[in-house]
């Protein structure tokens, strides 16, 4: 078993569960630097709480699989919480250690979301 | 490999393979020594110093600049301007030969420029009201130079383009160019970012026919933190300044100042002195070694062919340098890149500063081999196991 490109990484990459665009929702959107790669994420919110999250874009295997697990994570918190997330946080839910330029590319939800 | 001897990052790194020489070459252990004989011996201001170690420190730094005029066939040292890199020495044209572009000229520039050879341009126009035109380049990677008849006008006030392509290797025949281009409009500055051909090809300006010419002292296996802006005397001296300040001036008023001499007078401040006088290796390192674009050159040819027969692999390269960009099917150009790092082997992942290229290759990203002297079949090898490697992890 491939300590980084694990089952649940590569199962995100090629299966998001979290996919397109929710219509008149808040969206936010970012470019990863290193690749160019564009990341946009809709948010559905009724007071105050995020009822569904879904994103759009490509990349890599962890800023896609990042992004798909962080938007299960988020459905059901409060915006205002998400917001204080922490990247180690995102490193946790993935069940790896990245490098700090991989970073980079697994944070990119994360540092959408805190646009919203 | 004998060569590697002189790399003392190889010691610690016996299992390197170290592929991303168009983002910053490997130093050898005789510019690092240089680097520290200027922290050891002489660490002080050069210039307005009387006192010996001052004036020890000038002489290295002006040495430096003699060896680079002659290394690319300047007429004359103070041709040679120091700057902080490429970029800041096309930013430095672009900006101080503003007053010959007025509204509604025009700057040329290619498909295969990296952001550095194409942001201040686009500034420049956006500054002046003005507009960017593009030499496409063909299915192979390189200029439509049968479209410059209908590029160049005398709106053309520059013509910005790359040697040696940092993507897709292509090596424009400049001599060429600008003798098409001066037929058409005697009066187009033509400035060409160099960086990724001093250190690896002979490279004389004067034949070449550019106006300007700027390159990177740390894509030549000198040190980060310096670059050469090249310009014809008369052109520099015509060149206004962009950064003011000390070390630029010949006489200071209340309200207007005047301007030193060229090149003082674009060498505002004190100046990164260490890795300037460190040029002087890495100078001498290329003139004891030779250049190895050819070999490059080969070790690419084989790198594409064996990546050529992998069915998601499409390569991007002109085959006329070191440097190859590819993809693979399924397989982020960032996954590829960690996936090689594992076996030792450094690629660059991304656009590679050359986002107008990638639209035009029909790809976000690209994952690129990039060569330099130390570099051997066995190391291109890697790329090609470790691509392998790739596909079975996605492919599963």
């Amino acid at each position: 078993m491939d300590d980084l490109y694990r089952e649940i990484i590569l199962d995100r990459y090629e299966n998001p569960q979290n996919r397109g665009v929710i219509k008149g929702g808040r969206e936010a959107k970012e470019a990863n630097l290193m690749c160019g790669d564009k990341l946009k994420i809709t948010v559905k919110i009724e007071k105050g709480v995020i009822k569904d999250a879904k994103f759009e874009g490509g990349g890599c295997a962890i800023s896609m699989a990042g992004v798909d697990l962080l938007l299960d994570k988020i459905k059901g918190m409060k915006l205002a919480e998400v917001k204080k997330m922490s990247g180690s946080e995102i490193e946790k839910m993935m069940g790896v250690e990245l490098t700090a330029a991989r970073k980079r590319c697994a944070y990119l939800g994360l540092e959408v979301l805190k646009k919203l | 490999m004998r060569i590697k001897r002189e790399f003392e990052v190889f010691g610690k790194n016996k299992n390197l393979s170290y592929l991303d020489s168009g983002a910053s070459c490997l130093k050898p252990k005789s510019v690092v020594k240089k680097l520290l004989e200027y922290y050891r011996e002489y660490p002080v201001n050069i210039h307005r110093g009387v006192y010996e170690m001052s004036s020890k420190a000038s002489e290295e730094y002006e040495k430096s600049r003699e060896m680079v005029a002659e290394f690319i066939g300047a007429k004359e040292k103070e041709e040679i301007v120091f700057t902080a890199g490429t970029t800041e020495g096309i930013n430095m044209v672009a900006r101080g030969m503003e007053k010959r572009f007025k509204k509604g000229d025009e700057v040329l520039v290619t498909e295969l420029e990296h952001h550095s050879n194409l942001v201040p341009w686009q500034e420049l126009v956006r500054r002046k009201g003005g507009k960017i035109k593009y030499i496409k380049i063909d299915k192979k990677f390189k200029l439509n130079i049968s479209d410059l008849d209908k590029l160049v006008s005398k709106k053309t006030k520059f013509l910005a383009l790359t040697q040696v392509s940092n993507v897709v290797g292509s090596v424009n025949d400049i001599e060429k160019i600008v003798s098409i281009v001066k037929k058409i409009n005697p009066e187009i500055l033509v400035v060409v970012d160099g960086a990724q051909a001093v250190g690896h090809m002979g490279v004389d300006v004067q034949k070449l026919g550019v106006d300007f010419y700027a390159f990177s002292g740390h894509k030549m296996y000198g040190p980060v933190g310096v670059g050469v802006l090249y310009g014809k005397k008369k052109l520099l001296e015509e060149m206004e300044p962009s950064t003011f300040g000390g070390g630029m001036i010949s006489e200071v008023g209340r309200e207007v100042s005047a301007w030193a001499r060229v090149p003082e007078k674009f060498e505002a401040g004190s100046r990164a002195i260490a890795e300037v006088v460190a040029m002087q290796e890495a100078v001498a390192f290329l003139k004891k070694k030779g250049f190895c674009w050819e070999i490059e050159r080969e070790l690419i040819k084989r790198l594409s062919v064996r990546l050529g027969e992998i069915e998601e692999v499409r390569v991007f390269s002109a085959l006329e340098s070191g440097i190859l960009s590819f993809t693979v099917l399924g397989v982020h150009s960032h996954d590829v890149a960690e996936i090689l790092s594992r076996r030792g082997v450094a690629v660059r992942s991304g656009h590679h500063c050359a986002q107008v290229l990638h639209k035009v290759m029909g790809v976000e990203s690209s994952v690129r081999v990039s060569l330099g002297i130390y570099n051997e079949e066995k190391d291109v090898d890697k790329v090609v196991e470790g691509v392998k490697e790739a596909l079975k992890i996605f492919k599963k």
